[in-house]
């Protein structure tokens, strides 16, 4: 027992002895926390925000974004659209290589055109059970394969059945990325934790839960005026799930970037009007701008559900009396510190540049409105209406007590339903909830993103179309506006669209979302973008 | 003996198939969708059919479940010639497998059980458990060992001076021990000790097992970790074994053979330590052995505090992902663990005390 004891106080001491310095101070390590945790690295699985993130820094596809959201070349030098929008023909860049592996011998190779076909083909695969399969919907099949050809190593050739314009968007996404087939070859699905990709940093390590560990690809195609890109040395992340110790060690500098803000310290760092709290201003720097992503609720529409028997919600002018009925710009302040937009205009997202707030009008805040508009419906101070109910997560309800003591000053008397995450999503897809919350973040930019949500062959589970809103006059113009190339014309008709859902009120939209990001004062060229993408490579480090 | 361990080693068995049965069900009688939980807000039909069929949940019920049966059985059948039938011996599946029986195209195997990958991650359960269990042990067991040692020296000292300050301040406190919310207590602890007095204890907020330098260069072990969290997760047992100790041993002194002990003329420091304590530890082993058992199925609260990824952190994430193949992995080796832990105290308790024989 004595020796057992004394064992057991020698490891402790152990234990706390100091650890050998790895710190290299000449070196310029970025360092971010991923509460989420990463499930994988393979870019056929970058559905969330944590794996796109680490994919973005790892891979790169023939095309790739701005700031502003504009389509720019990437291992695609340049491209050409065919006339009927269906053909698109993208030239290759012949000085971009895989990173250094074992699976080359210790070497590397250069990206030909077959590889993008491969990669392509395996986002498809029904095998692969890829999340982002539904990217390649609008690619043309022949004799049963998609029609992705390479030319030569360095023409790539893509044809659609259909024009669809917001094609080179989705090609942006990191589903589209790069890799080799010797990688799949080889690691099979544990490819997840062995990358192999082109971006401008590698996998050094990955102790998953715990750190992972990129560090600069020296080899990068990718250059700022004269310097090879990027200028950091490595990429460290950290799993630490509390939101209040990232907080903790963010204040203390322990980490360099933080992204959104969680309730327990929203006040803490930032002021009622959503600005940083201005004792903090000599430490750190807050970056905000819109973010695709639009809060809403919404109502299933579609009458043949029994569910809609006798509830309210089947009439228009009880969907309209909750959206005049509550004050989203108070809202807004009290919960939320101004962080977003009170949804006043369409349901299209501020931060698209089809978002119009003269073209689209919205519903604000006029209760006499919503009282009679109820009146009118023949259920005065909502007499005879019955019990709404609405189901959400717990994440939102504060939003939905909010609404829910606003509207009971018209009469309506909404009850809150709160369910977990997975069984809300089931009985929506299921059409089993009459309201429900929701929200929709961009998978890429454009408008046809959101309005695909209310495009009747869209109807869940064959599309998004989760409240089964149906409008004759809505698809015909969702059609055209397919077919339509020049940006202006297209905008008209997504600005009508969006009219159509205010006007029949299928949701109620709460609000648009920010971008939220936190910075440490010796880190520059850390932008944002309203797709809230994180890209490094140009990042530097004091 | 012998008899005896067949006989649990059954029972262990029906526990488990138990244990199956019933989180298949649950997982297919509650609403949800673990194809939905993996593509989010853009699950169309086409999507959510792929990944069925890829997770095998395309088939009727009950071929899943004997499917499962067969994956996670050490004795199995499957197609040894093609490869495309779903039950083809894929050997990055099930690694070392030998056959036993052949017949026809199928063959009886014997291997290592197979508890898939996870739906969210793809990441083998396997590797989950063996990554998040010695966690969990490492912090279970120093909780224990120090709840114990403490417990039963103070429980010891309590009752052998009944009455007295020592035992009436080791009673407040335990009381106190056994009310407080291990949730709150983390939070407290870990602000005094790792917040507070960071500077003079040297301890951090969280972390983990193993740390990792930024360059990726090092892992080292990091038991400083350890501390404030098997502390935390240490007081409730603590409390506990202190009453249980004093109480029984104040019962065993109360016994003859200690009175005739004392007459022959032992110690008292020998008749404590030979003779009272290890009759009076009965109980406390019983309570130890419940309390390891179940710490061994992860304490969630003091795990998210810590930052220490154990069981717990990692059952509690996957029941909100829907994720199947890990929640029933996991199960399935706590319940192992757990029969097993039952079969070594009832031997534990027959090496204590003679009277009590195994059958």
């Amino acid at each position: 027992m004595q020796r057992f004891c004394f064992t057991i106080l020698c490891l402790f001491l152990f234990a706390s002895c100091n650890h050998p310095d790895y710190k290299n101070n000449t070196k310029k390590v970025f360092r971010y926390n991923e509460s989420a945790g990463i499930t994988s690295l393979d870019p056929a699985f970058s559905k969330d925000q944590s794996n796109i993130w680490v994919c973005n820094q790892l891979f790169n596809g023939l095309v790739q974004l701005d700031e502003q959201l504009k389509v720019q070349p990437c291992i695609a030098s340049h491209w050409s659209i065919s006339a009927d929008g269906k053909t698109y023909t993208f030239t290759i860049r012949k000085d971009v290589y895989f990173h250094k592996s074992t699976i080359f011998k210790d070497s590397t190779r250069k990206v030909v055109a077959n590889d993008f076909v491969y990669s392509f083909n395996r986002i498809v695969d029904e095998k692969i059970a890829s999340p982002g399969a539904w990217i390649f919907n609008y690619v043309k099949k022949e004799n049963g394969k998609y029609a992705f050809i390479a030319r030569n190593d360095s023409i790539l050739e893509i044809k659609l059945n259909q024009s669809f314009p917001p094609f080179l968007g989705l090609l942006s996404m990191q589903y589209c990325s790069v890799i080799p087939h010797e990688a799949i070859d080889f690691y099979g699905k544990d490819f997840r934790k062995n990358p192999i990709g082109t971006g401008a940093f590698q996998l050094k390590l990955w102790k998953e839960g715990v750190k992972l560990v990129l560090l600069k690809n020296t080899n990068y195609f990718e250059f700022e005026d004269t310097t090879r890109l990027p200028y950091l040395d490595a990429i460290a992340i950290t799993f630490i799930i509390d939101k209040q110790s990232v907080f903790l060690e963010f204040i203390k500098g322990n980490i360099d970037f933080m992204s959104g803000i969680d309730a327990s310290y929203k006040d803490e760092l930032l002021t009622v009007n959503g600005k940083l709290n201005p004792k903090y201003k000599n430490k750190f720097q807050l970056i905000s701008q819109p973010y695709l992503n639009t809060e809403y609720l919404a109502f299933l529409m579609d009458t043949s559900h029994t569910e809609l028997n006798n509830n309210p919600v089947k009439y228009k002018a009880v969907r309209q009396a909750i959206n005049y009925g509550f004050d989203r710009v108070k809202m807004m302040r009290y919960l939320r510190n101004n962080i977003g937009t009170p949804a006043l205009y369409g349901f299209i997202p501020k931060g698209l540049p089809s978002f119009d707030t003269v073209k689209v009008k919205g519903y604000d805040y006029q209760p006499d409105k919503s009282r009679k508009l109820l009146a009118d419906a023949g259920f005065a101070n909502g007499e005879g209406l019955g019990d709404i109910t609405l189901s959400t997560t717990a994440s939102y309800l504060d939003l939905c007590k909010y609404i829910q003591n606003q509207l009971t000053e018209i009469g309506l008397k909404i009850k809150i339903d709160v369910n977990p995450p997975a069984t809300l999503r089931e009985m929506i897809a299921k059409s089993k909830i009459p309201f429900f919350r929701g929200s929709w973040i961009a998978d890429y930019p454009d408008a046809e993103n959101y309005l695909s949500l209310f495009y009747s062959p869209n109807f869940c589970p064959i599309g998004p179309n989760y409240t089964h809103f149906s409008n004759k006059n809505f698809d015909l113009i969702y059609n055209k506006a397919q077919n339509e190339v020049n940006d202006s014309i297209r905008y008209n008709y997504y600005n009508q669209m969006d009219q159509i859902i205010m006007n029949e009120a299928p949701v109620v939209v709460l609000y648009y979302d920010q971008v939220l990001r936190f910075v440490q004062n010796n880190i520059q060229g850390l932008g944002s973008n309203p797709m809230n993408l994180l890209t490094l490579k140009k990042v530097k480090k004091q | 003996m012998l008899q005896f361990l067949l006989k649990r080693l059954f029972y262990g068995f029906l526990v488990l198939l138990g244990v199956i049965t019933v989180v298949f069900l649950l997982f297919n009688v509650l609403p949800g969708d673990p194809a939905r939980m993996m593509l989010g807000q853009r699950a169309d039909i086409n999507s959510i059919e792929a990944i069925n069929k890829d997770l095998g949940r395309d088939k009727p019920l009950t071929t899943q479940y004997f499917n499962y049966l067969n994956d996670f059985s050490i004795l199995s059948i499957h197609n040894i010639s093609d490869t495309n039938n779903y039950w083809y011996l894929d050997r990055t599946k099930y690694t070392s497998a030998i056959k036993l029986i052949p017949f026809g195209n199928y063959a009886l195997i014997l291997k290592m059980p197979y508890m898939r990958r996870s739906y969210q991650s793809k990441r083998m359960v396997t590797e989950i458990i063996t990554e998040a269990f010695p966690k969990t042990v490492l912090l279970a067991g120093v909780a224990m060992l120090f709840a114990v040692i403490i417990g039963v020296i103070v429980g010891v000292l309590a009752a052998i001076k009944k009455d007295g300050f020592f035992d009436r301040i080791s009673l407040v406190l335990s009381a106190f021990g056994m009310s407080l919310p291990s949730f709150f207590a983390a939070i407290l602890i870990a602000w005094l000790f790792a917040f507070v007095l960071a500077k003079y204890t040297g301890l951090s907020m969280f972390g983990s097992m193993y740390t990792v330098d930024d360059f990726g260069n090092g892992e080292y072990l990091d038991l400083k970790n350890l501390i404030l969290p098997a502390f935390t997760l240490g007081i409730r047992p603590l409390a506990v074994i202190v009453e249980l100790t004093r109480s029984s041993m104040l019962d065993v002194l109360s016994q003859d053979f200690i009175r005739t002990a004392k007459a022959k003329g032992l110690s008292p420091y020998h008749i404590i330590t030979r003779h009272t304590l290890k009759n009076a530890m009965n109980p406390v082993i019983t309570a130890v052995s419940g309390w390891l058992a179940s710490l061994m199925a992860g304490a969630v609260f003091v795990e998210y505090v810590f930052d220490w990824k154990g069981v717990g952190v990692v059952i509690v994430d996957a029941l909100e992902k829907y994720d199947f193949p890990v929640v029933m992995g996991v199960l399935l080796f706590i319940s192992i663990i757990l029969v097993i832990i039952n079969i070594f105290v009832d031997i534990l308790y027959g090496m204590l005390d003679p009277r009590i024989r195994l059958s």
